[in-house]
């Protein structure tokens, strides 16, 4: 009897440690994303429609939450992250646009280093400048001749800064004016006529803006442009047929803007920003098996056609979804800002703008 | 459009699609009874439906959960005097007073009925204003949303009670609060102290949770006692269903006053609650009852808040831009769908925007419905000793109150509004406009630069100015010509508080118009330090503040008296004041002492340890039913807690 109890006993053992051994690290499991912004906004909705992918794609089928944590404008969200989230692949931080550029300004009160996180996966986005038919500007190269420009804006520092920068890298000084509640008021205003210069994301663009085009009460201008894998500027893949910025550069002063301070704060501000603007990220000890099936999972999202119809073309507007490890590299560049860009970039707002960031 | 709302309606014939959508009702009406949870949390939770369902139920559901949080929210403000959700603010004040009255079923039958009154009236304008919202919305200028706030802001002026000058104070300290975080047209983060927890400003919900909510259950627990002063509901149901028919007009201007304020954008329900509270004050004759139980105090707000997320959404669907935090989460979710709202929506998703028109009928309609449903049963908490309703109550807010950030300074927040907040009351500082300048202040500031820096000084000749100018300055002058009519008449003069026998300084005034000066002090003395852009509306609330604030302190030590305390009136019943605020103090002791609690040692340890003791102590519940009581209500946040994602701080120690 004591001996079959003790076979009993074994085999139930054994059965036990190898299923446990067979079984995905991620079986059963909770993953929490933390999302530093309030329920509802844009990086959030995008989170939200990648969970359940995340959910059938990482082998285990874990129950994937989103956790926001608005607050110091996403500041205190991405410190707690830095500060709490324990290296077993089971917290992520979804770091929005505004925890980039407050980190890559070096904002005094950023407690997290992307450099010691893991990137799982990064995604971006572009955006259009265009302005009214008012100011008689019908090409981007006629900006620096035009008058009366008046750019609206959020209160600074934020993802305005980019435009800002690419203004002054172009020789062109609209008048900004400060205090919009977003950007969606911002573009109000302009319909309306309070502004003549503004600048909006692509989707925004596609979706908003183009309708003004037809109707001939916006001229498309350029876009920011985008970077290809090994770090060229090309054209936006969501609105191929506007110039980017660095071509129109090229057009008002006959040669490229490569190794300006003015083309590297702006660089950084469209790389950091806009380019690898919605990164996911593991914390820095995560075990390299646990990021591996995190990774993977990436590639199988990609090729799932449902993802590729509900996420891929209405979030993530065409924009590729890179898997992490293949960019971090990359990406980790992208956030290193010398000492020199970012003591240009305050000038420029405190100089020209009055704004101390 | 008549086919395709008829198409829309028939959507509803799926058994699942009606049951999701009473679903949302649910969800959004324990989100508006419990305080502290707002919307917002209710949809979030709904969020992750979205991307199971189709759009046309996954909306309903959203939707319905949006459409009856200020209805629901009534109950927790009428009962305990605790706002439900901040918009409830006035229906606190004037419902509650009812509710001590005995008259609960009045005040709750009169509130769910202007409720749904005003979201009804809402989705009306909703529909109508399809085809006309969008040039009017072009006609809106930063000059006309300035205008809009200043507006707002002259309504309070109605508010300011029977001390003009504390009335003014609590207005400009609102306004002081409401501009700590950023600025809105400069690069400067105001009044954070060092503090990441202040760096995007004070949370509204944290705001009317301490200053209302604290500070009753404080005075409740002091008096001892039930909340009701007499035996049984009172008038009963009816009266509050002829009440709404009887100031049926007033309901009609409280959902325009809503709509209106929702269409604005920065300006949501609680502007839009506080805003038709003064229009009904300003627009009566006897205004005598207002601040001690009167319906006209409720109904206006009531159908404003209902009309106002009505409102929120017709920018949201026409413009894509949202009008509030819940309609950004709709917004959000019709991206998700590949559905972008804007010019286009009309053309190509009509059937969608009429699913949404629907949902939110009906969801007020069946939110009202579980309201009155629920009521007689709740309307019998008011006559149970409040020391068995006050910490789950407390709980409940301290929860809450947590969800805003989850963050350590949410507790202490709500501590310090507490104790800001029964420091007013008791000396007889009115709590309406710190609430009305809170709400205002970002919204006045970031418009008033955009008009100066859009338009010069040109603005002031538009046209939409100058109505609206006239909309300020005209019905104050009318009141003034009939109040000297009226003059000439002798009208019987209301006593307010005995004659002062007694000359000793206020405790409490004296701290309260001491912490006003302080505050004024180091606003003023940290507003000269800011960047330009950034300056003005600081040293605007505060350098006032401080002189008016210094002229108060005066009055107060030399023995001013504080006359009647409560807003409401109905404490004023010559108890001797000394011994009750004693009674109050040793009562904020307590609340100080949980919250501290469930930082140090975590939500759980000192939730249960708090009702235990509270009910055996003060609720003279047995020890071994008092530990059974607070495991069960331990037992139900916790059901709660796992229901709506909420999170608990863990505490300090424990960790």
């Amino acid at each position: 009897m004591r001996r079959a109890g003790a076979l009993v006993l074994t085999v139930v053992l054994v059965w036990a440690l190898a299923s446990s051994a067979g079984a995905p690290y991620y079986a059963g499991k909770v993953v929490e994303i933390v999302v530093p912004t309030s329920p509802g906004g844009p990086s959030d909705i995008l989170v939200r429609a990648i969970a359940p992918y995340l959910e059938k794609h990482i082998a285990g089928n874990p129950s994937v939450r989103v956790r926001n944590m608005p607050g110091g404008g996403t500041i205190l969200g991405s410190n707690w992250f830095a500060l709490n989230a324990k290296p077993d692949g089971l917290t992520l931080l979804a770091a929005p646009v505004g925890s980039t550029i407050a980190y890559i300004v070096r904002n005094p009160a950023v407690r997290y280093d992307f450099r010691n996180f893991k990137l799982v996966a990064v995604s971006g986005s572009g955006a259009v400048f265009y302005v009214s038919p008012r100011t008689g500007v019908r090409r981007a190269a006629d900006l620096p001749q035009a008058r009366d420009l008046v750019m609206g804006s959020p209160s600074p520092p934020g993802n305005v800064l980019t435009a800002i920068v690419a203004m002054d890298l172009l020789g062109v000084n609209p008048k900004v004016v400060f205090g919009f509640e977003g950007v969606g008021p911002a573009r109000l205003a302009f319909e309306r006529g309070e502004l003549t210069l503004d600048f909006q994301s692509t989707i925004v663009y596609v979706t908003q803006v183009q309708p003004l085009v037809r109707a001939g009460r916006a001229v498309p201008l350029m876009t920011l442009g985008y970077l290809d894998e090994r770090g060229r500027v090309v054209r936006d893949p969501a609105v191929p047929d506007l110039p980017t910025v660095y071509e129109v550069y090229q057009q008002i002063h006959g040669r490229k803007p490569d190794g300006l301070l003015r083309w590297k704060a702006f660089r950084a501000l469209f790389a950091a920003g806009w380019v690898y603007g919605r990164g996911l990220w593991a914390p820095g000890g995560t075990p390299p098996e646990v990021l591996r099936e995190l990774h993977e999972a990436v590639d199988r999202m990609n090729r799932d056609p449902d993802f590729q119809r509900d996420v891929a073309q209405r979030l993530l507007e065409g924009y590729a979804l890179h898997r992490g490890d293949r960019v971090e590299a990359v990406v980790h560049r992208n956030l290193q800002i010398t000492l020199d860009v970012v003591k240009f970039i305050r000038d420029l707002m405190r100089d020209k703008y009055g704004q101390e960031i | 459009m008549v086919d395709a709302a008829l198409n829309a309606l028939a959507t509803f014939a799926s058994p699942l699609r009606l049951g999701l959508l009473l679903v949302g009702v649910l969800a959004g009406l324990v989100v508006g009874i419990l305080p502290g949870l707002g919307g917002i949390v209710a949809i979030s939770l709904l969020l992750p439906l979205i991307f199971r369902l189709d759009p046309p139920t996954a909306l309903a559901t959203l939707t319905g959960a949006l459409a009856v949080v200020y209805t629901a929210d009534v109950i927790t403000s009428v009962l305990v005097g605790t706002p439900g959700s901040p918009a409830a603010a006035p229906t606190a004040m004037e419902g509650h007073a009812l509710a001590r009255q005995g008259q609960a079923a009045r005040a709750l039958a009169a509130a769910f009925l202007s409720s749904v009154a005003g979201g009804l009236l809402g989705v009306v304008g909703l529909t109508l204003s399809i085809p006309v919202a969008r040039p009017l919305v072009m006609l809106l200028g930063s000059p006309e949303l300035f205008s809009f706030t200043v507006l707002g802001l002259a309504y309070a002026g109605s508010l300011l009670g029977r001390s003009p000058l504390r009335g003014l104070l609590s207005g400009l300290l609102g306004l002081l609060l409401g501009l700590v975080g950023p600025a809105p047209a400069a690069a400067e983060f105001r009044y954070t102290f060092g503090q990441l927890y202040l760096l995007d400003g004070l949370s509204l919900e944290v705001l009317a949770l301490g200053v209302f909510g604290v500070a009753e259950v404080v005075s409740l627990l002091a008096r001892g006692g039930a909340i009701a002063r007499q035996a049984g509901l009172g008038g009963g149901w009816w009266d509050g269903v002829r009440d709404v028919l009887t100031h049926r007009w007033l309901v009609v201007r409280g959902a325009l006053i809503g709509v209106w304020a929702g269409i604005l954008p920065a300006i949501g329900a609680t502007a839009a609650s506080w805003m038709a509270y003064g229009h009904a004050v300003a627009t009566s004759r006897d205004r005598d009852r207002f601040g001690r139980g009167d319906v006209r105090g409720i109904v206006a707000p009531e159908s404003a808040n209902n009309a106002a997320t009505a409102g929120d959404l017709i920018p949201t669907l026409l413009f894509s831009v949202p009008g509030g935090p819940a309609a950004a989460v709709i917004l959000g979710a019709l991206y998700a769908y590949g559905v972008y709202p804007g010019p286009r929506l009309i053309q190509d998703h009509l059937d969608l925007v009429y699913v949404i028109v629907w949902s939110f009928s009906l969801a007020n309609i069946l939110g009202a419905a579980v309201c009155f449903a629920l009521s007689p049963a709740v309307a019998r908490l008011t006559h149970i000793p409040f020391a068995w309703v006050a910490p789950p109550l407390l709980v409940t807010m301290a929860l809450g109150a947590y969800q805003t950030t989850r963050h350590a300074g949410d507790l202490l927040a709500l501590l310090l509004l507490g104790l800001l907040g029964w420091a007013m009351k008791r000396s007889g500082w009115p709590r309406a406009p710190l609430l009305i300048g809170f709400v205002l202040a970002k919204p006045m500031e970031r418009y008033f630069w955009l008009t100066v820096k859009l338009h010069g000084w040109s603005w002031l000749g538009h046209p939409g100015v100058l109505a609206i100018a006239a909309l300020i300055v005209v019905p104050p002058l009318v009141a003034a010509v009939r109040r000297a009519r009226a003059q000439s008449r002798p009208t019987p003069g209301r006593g307010v508080g005995a004659p002062a026998t007694d000359t000793r300084p206020e405790p409490v005034a004296v701290f309260m118009a001491a912490v006003a000066v302080l505050a004024f002090g180091l606003g003023a003395g940290q507003g000269l330090g800011f960047q330009y852009d950034a300056r003005l509306m600081p040293l605007l609330a505060s350098v006032p503040g401080l002189f008016l604030g210094v002229v108060q302190l005066a009055r107060v030590v030399r023995g001013e008296p504080v006359g009647p305390v409560d807003e409401e009136g109905v404490d004023d019943d010559g108890s001797p004041q000394r011994p009750r605020v004693q009674a109050e103090l040793y009562g904020f002791g307590v609340v100080a002492a949980y919250l501290l609690g469930v930082w140090l040692v975590g939500f759980h340890v000192a939730s249960f340890g708090f009702v235990a003791l509270l009910l055996w102590q003060a609720g003279k519940v047995r020890p071994p039913l008092a530990v059974l009581s607070a495991a069960a209500a331990l037992a139900c946040f916790q059901l709660l807690a796992a229901g709506f994602d909420l999170r608990w701080p863990t505490g300090l120690l424990l960790r």
